[in-house]
């Protein structure tokens, strides 16, 4: 058996390795990967809650940035995770996000209305403008008359540094540039808020204190550059999944576009189903047992939560998509301590998003059978979905 | 493992056998607990979790930490002297047996 997650095969239809793991080797070490595979939903909420065993603090994309790790949310333990967890979740709490649902609401609007008229357009021109401008919004990052770069090269940006390399299982020129270039923009917009500071995350971030310890340079750095990666990347994936999703069953399309009501129920089927964060990892600091294989200290492991979702042992029939399933414990954000921290924005943004794209375009369907997907060890999105209004 | 006894509002009552380690919250959802919701997914960003244990096994866990009890506030039910987030409430032998139970609302 192999299970190779920089294969292109994987990137296009993880689903069918994913089984065979689950059901014959569902502690797996992958030659490719240089990692172990977990891919049952018990055994990955087990070690997602673990972190005392399972650390994050060397890295936890499949393949990582270069000195990322330990200076971020994603990349760090606690104690350290928490406190700095602590200075930026108030940020992203539910109720300091009520402020953002008129803004969002307009930006989905104006995005939305481009595509008005069009038969066939690329799902990923509404996405990305939308998500961009969001990120925007939610970070404060400059915009209009003091924006200092373009809105599309942010989203190209954050797209290229989560690639990989299928052949070298690595990460490129073109992708250690990408990531360069996020980080040097996100030292410019540091640098903006320092010198002037707004009440916004950034501002608040820049100048935060961990029990009278300023944050390092490299954390303040590392964090806001992971910060507009997830958010655009993932907000991103997200949205082209839920759409993807909603092209290809017709059904359920047509049961949101009904009752939009409809759409928070159909979002979470979604993350759950097919989400676009497949798979993170982490490293032993002991060594574990697991359906007879010994994984050792200081191995890496892979959480697969895109396997975990579809564990029949936990969702039954689960290759469906059913939106009435409420597939509640699913995957679709991690768990466990790292669980993603912009849940409620994500959720916000999408139901909107969609509420409003609908308005324009109620009846859609995929233009291809095949679609090329992103070439990524960790997320899964197709890189362009062509719709086609009815 | 520990068993757990989760008391839903209405009084409905489900014990199940939670793997050393895992929250009570992910036990729960993983369990269709339904008084239990977890929004955030333990990263401990929302209140939906919240959940009453019982007074006599309080001193079985370790006490809640600041960010723990802030995020309390937010509650949407009562918050009373044994309010936790059962996030923040991880099995091991020690709490085998405990009993908790579900606020009228999670918001």
């Amino acid at each position: 058996m192999h299970f190779d997650p920089y294969s292109p095969a994987v990137d296009a239809d993880p689903f069918p390795y994913y089984k065979r793991l689950r059901d014959e080797a569902p502690c797996f070490w992958s030659e490719e990967a240089q990692m172990w595979i977990l891919s049952r939903y018990a055994d990955i909420v087990g070690a997602g809650q673990d972190w005392r065993t399972y650390s994050s603090a060397s890295g936890n994309m499949m393949t990582e940035l270069p000195n990322r790790a330990g200076a971020t949310l994603g990349t760090t333990d606690p104690p350290r995770h928490d406190r700095l967890r602590a200075l930026v979740q108030s940020a992203f709490l539910k109720r300091n996000l009520e402020g953002l649902a008129d803004p969002i609401r307009a930006i989905a609007r104006a995005a939305a209305e481009e595509l008005r008229g069009e038969a066939v357009f690329d799902f990923k021109d509404f996405s990305a403008k939308f998500t961009v401008r969001v990120l925007m919004a939610a970070l404060g990052l400059p915009s209009g008359d003091e924006a200092i770069v373009d809105e599309d090269t942010v989203r190209e940006k954050a797209v290229l540094m989560v690639q990989s390399d299928p052949r070298t299982r690595a990460k490129g020129p073109e992708h250690l540039a990408a990531f360069e270039w996020m980080r040097d923009y996100a030292a410019q917009v540091i640098a903006m808020r320092r010198a002037a500071p707004r009440n916004d995350l950034i501002s608040n971030f820049a100048a935060a204190e961990i029990d009278g310890d300023k944050l390092d340079d490299r954390e303040v750095l590392l964090t806001t550059t992971t910060l507009i990666m997830a958010g655009v990347e993932s907000l991103g994936g997200f949205m082209m999944m839920f759409g993807y999703n909603l092209a290809t069953f017709p059904e359920a399309r047509a049961a949101v576009v009904a009752n939009p009501d409809l759409i928070a129920d159909a979002m979470e089927e979604s993350l759950r189903f097919n989400t676009s964060a497949q798979r993170f990892k982490r490293k032993l600091m002991r060594d574990v047992t697991l359906h007879g294989e010994t994984m050792r200290e200081g191995d890496f492991v892979c959480l697969a939560y895109g396997s975990g979702n579809r564990d029949e042992r936990q969702y039954p029939d689960p290759d469906r998509y059913d939106i009435g399933r409420k597939p509640r414990g699913h995957l679709g954000f991690g768990g466990g301590v790292h669980a993603c921290l912009g849940t409620s924005v994500a959720r916000l943004a999408t139901r909107i998003a969609f509420e409003e794209f609908h308005k324009v375009a109620p009846n859609y369907s995929r233009v291809a059978d095949q679609l090329a997907w992103m070439p990524s060890s960790t997320f899964r999105s197709p890189l362009v979905l062509e719709l086609a209004v009815h | 493992m520990a068993k757990i006894t989760y008391v839903e509002h209405s009084g409905a009552a489900k014990t199940v056998d939670v793997p050393d380690g895992w929250s009570l919250m992910q036990a729960a959802v993983a369990n269709g607990i339904s008084g239990i919701v977890g929004e955030c997914g333990g990263s401990m960003a929302c209140a939906t979790c919240h959940c009453y244990v019982e007074e006599s096994r309080l001193g079985d866990l370790p006490p809640a930490e600041a960010g723990e009890l802030e995020m309390l506030d937010m509650a949407a039910a009562e918050v009373r002297p044994t309010s936790r987030l059962a996030c923040q409430i991880h099995a091991s032998p020690k709490i085998d047996g405990l009993v908790i139970h579900m606020p009228e609302t999670q918001g």
